[in-house]
């Protein structure tokens, strides 16, 4: 039996349908520039046909699901560049400074000790002027003030690098515990069958900002919720359940630690991942391999120095006395950078002379001194001072470099796949009208159909008239 | 596949970005003309630049001492053209005063003459330049020579310097100074081995003179001695003597001058560095003015390029053919 009811409620679905989809397609256009919005569709399904006398007639249409274009690849791609971007990234800030207090300008540390030497070369010239002698003890002291200069700058970056750990601990613990409330919710929206779009897109969200800064891995369980891991396997999220991570101070640096279940457990670099791991490989690393060659500069300088020292004669005619304080051997905690003191305290002590008559115009042991700059060699290697120095400006601006190159490319490899991922799940406007235009013709087409069943019931109801 | 929104912009915005910041960096280059401004603009030129910096202030301080020494040794040279001609004064005396005819006041009053040289003589070894005396070796800070009250003609021993007419204060040490990278020359003469014929100094003595040199003050002393006296034989032997002593004198005084030769070519020659390692330095560190400048001219049209097309994309819509 067909029933024009029965055209009527198809029409009525039709109509709903396409209502529908428009609201999505308005949904769409909202969120055209929200980040990490995913597009939605309505997923169309005609109500199953019904059996009139062997012949099955359709009972219109419904929207069975709205679903969103997800490729879990390319999120999956886009979560591990963005944590390689993230290491970079870290380490770019502290390398700028570096490149700072490593400087090639000419009033780097290179030329302080140039102009050390160089005030002892000019004593050479005139072994008793009261002068030369006081430019020696003051070059001497001014070089003690460039590696102290150094050192306590190195010491600032570290601080600061420290403070920044500390601000990002707290909004990294935020976004845990969000990923384990977005679980939640997604858990118990799915679970009645429907797909919890925004949840999962926010959670995407937030899961690749944690890449950046963490490095995490992730896994999807089968009720939808994420396990979040730290790369060396230390858990952040499970099911609803949220870590906390929290900072601890070891010898003046922060370190991390991560709560779970009552127990702390320490995290080490090893166990890090993006931004957190390239600032700690930087501190941990690569800064204090500078500060220690730094402190070999430091100890090598004054105790070449002072053995030569000690041999010559000050114009008082005393021997043995050494010009530098001795930091060869500084107690545990002290840094040999940081305590380069001139020990002599009067002109007449700089021992020029190389005879124990210490003659005005003996310039022995001021030439054996002096000539320390081209013919000492630091430490095991072939390097003369300034060219051991040059060697740390080196490896800095080989690192700045290398990151560069790297943060450039990581750069370029999120941006093309964001591209990617917006071309897959992305909103395209042009798309999004045609939509428009599509289910809006629908829509009039089903009015159109249901104005058509009305005349026609119009047409049966007159006929009793 | 598609063409969203978000990815023409985000296309877009980092081109932009990536343009203005190589046209930044570029505008540095040339504004600084430097094309090493940090560590990372090329790791491998660092050691270089710091290395030739040293260098050049090393040069420049080596030009600085040979300019000293070169005052030095021309104060020094002066002072033994004047010994030269004591000594050649000297020996016309007595040539002179070995003529029998004189009498025996015109010999005294040669003799007083010899003795006037022979004071003169004591000036030039006492010469000194920035109230430092050039011949007191390290001892430059004190009167290197005066008369021996002890000396007596009977006494007089050439193995023991308490006898001689005049004694020497200072010590036997040149002074020697660095004019190059391990180069270290004498830049001047101890009074010892120029007026006393020793070549060696002991404080305190004894001292002795050199076989076959000569010590100027013993030898003017004893040919004043000897023309008082009208001492034939001991004149005869001070006109051998003093010539010997005059050689004496111009043999050191050419070794000075080699010496002094030296330290000149060495100051052409390490000007000549500086230029040559001033060009080094600069070809790691500055920029190419004309490639700075093209390059800035080829990245603003760029940037030009990409603001006219992002201009355009925006008035491109679907709404407006709807």
């Amino acid at each position: 039996m067909t029933s024009l009811l029965n055209a009527l409620n198809a029409g009525k679905t039709s109509l709903l349908t396409n209502q529908k989809s428009i609201e999505i397609v308005g949904n769409n256009i909202a969120n055209v520039n929200t980040e990490g919005y995913s597009r939605q569709r309505a997923e169309l399904m005609q109500i199953p046909a019904v059996n009139f006398n062997d012949f099955f007639i359709g009972q219109g249409v419904t929207v069975s699901n709205v679903s969103r274009d997800y490729s879990s690849f390319i999120t999956r791609q886009l979560q591990s560049k963005t944590i390689d971007y993230g290491e970079e990234s870290g380490r770019s800030g502290p390398l700028t400074e570096l490149e700072r207090i490593f400087n090639v300008t000419e009033n780097n540390l290179a030329s302080q000790i140039n102009d050390f030497f160089d005030a002892w070369q000019e004593l050479t010239a005139n072994p008793s002027g009261q002068v030369e002698r006081d430019m020696v003890i003051q070059r001497g002291q001014l070089l003690g003030d460039a590696f102290a200069n150094i050192s306590n700058e190195l010491d600032t970056l570290t601080q600061n690098m420290n403070t920044e750990i500390t601000g990002e601990v707290e909004y990294l613990n935020e976004k845990i515990s969000e990923i384990a409330k977005l679980n939640d919710r997604i858990r118990l929206v799915e679970v009645t069958g429907q797909t919890a779009n925004a949840a999962r897109d926010q959670r995407d969200l937030i899961v690749q900002e944690l890449s950046e800064t963490l490095g995490v891995k992730t896994y999807t369980d089968n009720q939808g919720m994420l396990a979040v891991q730290l790369p060396g396997g230390m858990p952040l999220v499970q099911g609803n359940m949220a870590a906390t991570i929290s900072t601890v101070l070891t010898g003046g640096n922060v370190n991390l630690q991560v709560n779970i279940a009552g127990s702390a457990l320490n995290v080490t670099s090893a166990n890090l991942g993006g931004k957190m791991k390239g600032m700690f490989e930087m501190r941990d690393t690569f800064i204090a391999g500078l500060r220690a060659d730094l402190d070999t500069l430091a100890v090598d300088l004054t105790s070449a120095v002072n053995a030569e020292h000690v041999n010559g004669y000050g114009s008082d005619g005393l021997t043995g006395r050494v010009f530098f304080d001795d930091i060869s051997a500084l107690p545990p905690g002290s840094v040999p950078s940081r305590n380069i003191r001139v020990h002599l305290t009067d002109s007449s002590q700089v021992a020029a002379a190389g005879n124990p008559a210490a003659a005005p115009g003996d310039n022995e042991n001021a030439l054996t001194i002096a000539s320390l700059e081209v013919t000492h060699k630091v430490g095991t290697t072939n390097d003369t001072f300034d060219n051991f120095f040059s060697q740390i400006v080196a490896t800095v601006g080989i690192e700045a470099a290398r990151n560069e190159l790297a943060l450039g490319g990581a750069q370029d490899a999120t941006v093309q796949l964001q591209n990617l991922r917006d071309g897959y799940s992305g909103v395209s406007l042009e798309e999004e009208m045609i939509d428009l235009i599509q289910y809006q013709r629908g829509f009039e087409s089903s009015a159109k159909f249901l104005a058509t069943v009305d005349e026609m019931m119009n047409a049966l109801l007159q006929l009793k008239g | 596949m598609k063409a969203t929104q978000g990815t023409t912009y985000r296309m877009l915005g980092t081109r932009l970005n990536d343009i203005s910041l190589q046209l930044e960096e570029l505008r540095k280059i040339g504004a600084t003309g430097k094309r090493l401004n940090v560590p990372s603009d090329d790791p491998a030129a660092i050691r270089p630049v710091l290395n030739t910096r040293k260098q050049l202030s090393n040069i420049d301080r080596y030009l600085e001492t040979m300019g000293k020494s070169s005052d030095v040794m021309q104060a020094t040279d002066g002072h033994l053209g004047h010994v030269e001609s004591i000594m050649q004064r000297a020996k016309e005396i007595v040539t002179n005063a070995a003529n029998d005819t004189l009498s025996s006041e015109d010999r005294t009053t040669l003799a007083e003459e010899l003795s006037l040289l022979r004071a003169e003589l004591l000036d030039a070894a006492n010469g000194s330049v920035d109230g430092k005396y050039l011949f007191a070796g390290y001892e430059e800070d004190s009167k290197p020579f005066s008369v021996n009250p002890a000396y007596t003609a009977a006494g007089y021993n050439p193995a023991d310097s308490a006898t001689w007419p005049v004694s020497y204060q200072g010590d036997g040490n040149p002074t020697s100074l660095e004019i190059s990278a391990g180069e270290i020359v004498q830049v001047n003469l101890t009074g010892n081995d120029l007026f006393l014929g020793a070549s060696t100094w002991n404080t305190p003595g004894p001292n002795s003179i050199d076989p076959g040199r000569y010590d100027l003050f013993a030898e003017l002393t004893q040919a004043e001695e000897a023309v008082r006296a009208n001492d034939q034989a001991g004149m005869q032997q001070s006109l051998t003597d003093l010539e010997g002593a005059a050689e004496q004198n111009r043999r050191l005084r050419s070794q000075l001058g080699n010496r002094a030769d030296r330290v000149e070519s060495a100051m052409e020659y390490q000007a000549g560095v500086r230029i040559d390692l001033e060009q080094i330095l600069s070809r790691y560190e500055d920029a190419d003015a004309i490639e700075a400048f093209n390059d800035i001219v080829k990245q603003e049209t760029a940037l030009q390029a990409a603001l006219s097309v992002t201009s355009k994309v925006s008035q491109l819509s679907i709404l407006d053919y709807l």
